[in-house]
């Protein structure tokens, strides 16, 4: 009975979605850490990860997402900014960090709305 | 604990650009200083970040912690040679009336000072992020 | 009429089956009903008291990941804070339910005690 309460593909998502904001922290983390390392190429989540998610809830296919683990990879297209062949942009990064903050406040605010329309639900009462 | 996602590495970019700050500072107070414990003019010192660890980076995986390349600096004497002016008067005088001057420019360790600062502060804002991204995850399931 | 005991429930032998909802027109927008009527095929019990014992089995295991999940926090393992976070409320909401069925179970079954035979 607990996999309708949370087996639906938008919170699914929801919460791969938050695992997702945290390893891309961490990549922004490692990468301005080293923006003057020499010979340090960028790290990311890889695209395909959230390709993968989209395509899961355009499908509304949550059982595709049980096996969906973001993980941090080699950027491999990001081009050296120096000579020493440093790839990170700072402006890059920067700006990858601010987005990554209003998405993971997105994916927390989907999970409380579902919590608390859930024990509406269970209690009869709003609040 | 690690409730803080990248602080490790922030952390570690923040001791490397601190350091460096130090030495800049160093640098710039002692830009005039022709005379020092062990004889002859101020040495400059040098930062270097060493090389990228290949193998460190490529294996940066989630299930693994907080693996992730740490940058690592090295303090080395500069090589330049000292910069010689004519100044018979002065007490560091060699026996030609040439007073010896560490090769440092101050406007090139302000640049340097600059660039630092700059990624300090991009270090700590990497800090404050994954604070507010924590604190957001705590209030999961917190009622008015 | 025999009183009832509370073990065998008057509806015996009926097919408890999840209600499925009308799915919504713009799948793409997604919503709560939608969640819970789409998620794999309807669950059937034979008898009430196996959803009830479900229920509690569910709800005693999301404790129970509730409860590693947070002793791997605090023990320093690299867990993030949001699995912890989350893992309790989900046991918390299922805790919520069963403890919501068990009330009205309890009331629906003094409701028949009072009943004029």
């Amino acid at each position: 009975m607990t996999e309708a309460l949370f087996g639906g593909i938008n919170y699914v998502a929801a919460k791969k979605g938050l695992d997702a904001c945290v390893e891309r922290q961490r990549a922004s983390a490692a990468n301005i850490a080293n923006l003057e390392t020499p010979g340090y190429r960028r790290v990311h989540v890889p695209r395909e990860f959230q390709q993968s998610l989209r395509e899961a809830v355009r499908r509304q296919d949550p059982a595709s997402l049980a096996g969906l683990r973001p993980g941090v990879a080699v950027d491999g297209s990001a081009v050296a900014r120096t000579p020493d062949g440093n790839t990170v942009n700072l402006t890059d990064e920067l700006m990858a960090l601010q987005e990554n903050g209003v998405e993971h406040s997105l994916h927390v605010q989907l999970i409380n709305g579902r919590m608390s329309r859930l024990r509406a639900a269970i209690s009869g009462r709003m609040s | 604990m690690n409730l803080i996602p990248g602080a490790t590495s922030a952390t570690q970019g923040l001791q490397a650009e601190q350091l460096r700050m130090e030495v800049i500072s160093q640098n710039i107070a002692n830009a005039r200083t022709t005379r020092t414990s062990s004889g002859g003019p101020y040495q400059r010192q040098a930062v270097r970040f060493s090389e990228a660890l290949g193998e460190a980076l490529s294996g940066v995986d989630a299930t693994r912690g907080d693996r992730q390349a740490m940058p690592r600096l090295e303090i080395l004497p500069d090589t330049r040679p000292p910069v010689r002016v004519h100044q018979p008067g002065h007490p560091d005088a060699d026996g030609e009336g040439f007073v010896s001057y560490p090769a440092i420019s101050v406007h090139e360790e302000m640049a340097d000072l600059v660039s630092a600062s700059r990624t300090y502060e991009a270090n700590l804002a990497v800090i404050r992020n994954g604070r507010a991204l924590a604190q957001q995850a705590l209030s999961i399931g917190r009622r008015a | 009429m025999s009183p009832i005991s509370p073990a065998t429930p008057a509806i015996v032998g009926t097919e408890w089956t999840r209600p499925i909802l009308p799915k919504v027109a713009n799948p793409s927008v997604g919503s709560d009903l939608e969640g819970i009527a789409a998620s794999g095929s309807p669950q059937t019990y034979a008898r009430f008291g196996d959803v009830l014992t479900d229920l509690i089995r569910q709800t005693d295991q999301a404790q129970r990941v509730s409860g590693e999940t947070t002793g791997a926090l605090l023990a320093g393992q690299n867990v993030p804070v949001h699995q912890a976070m989350i893992a309790g409320e989900e046991a918390s909401v299922s805790f919520q339910l069963m403890l919501e069925v068990r009330n009205r179970l309890l009331e629906g079954y003094q409701e028949l005690m009072r009943m004029q035979v």
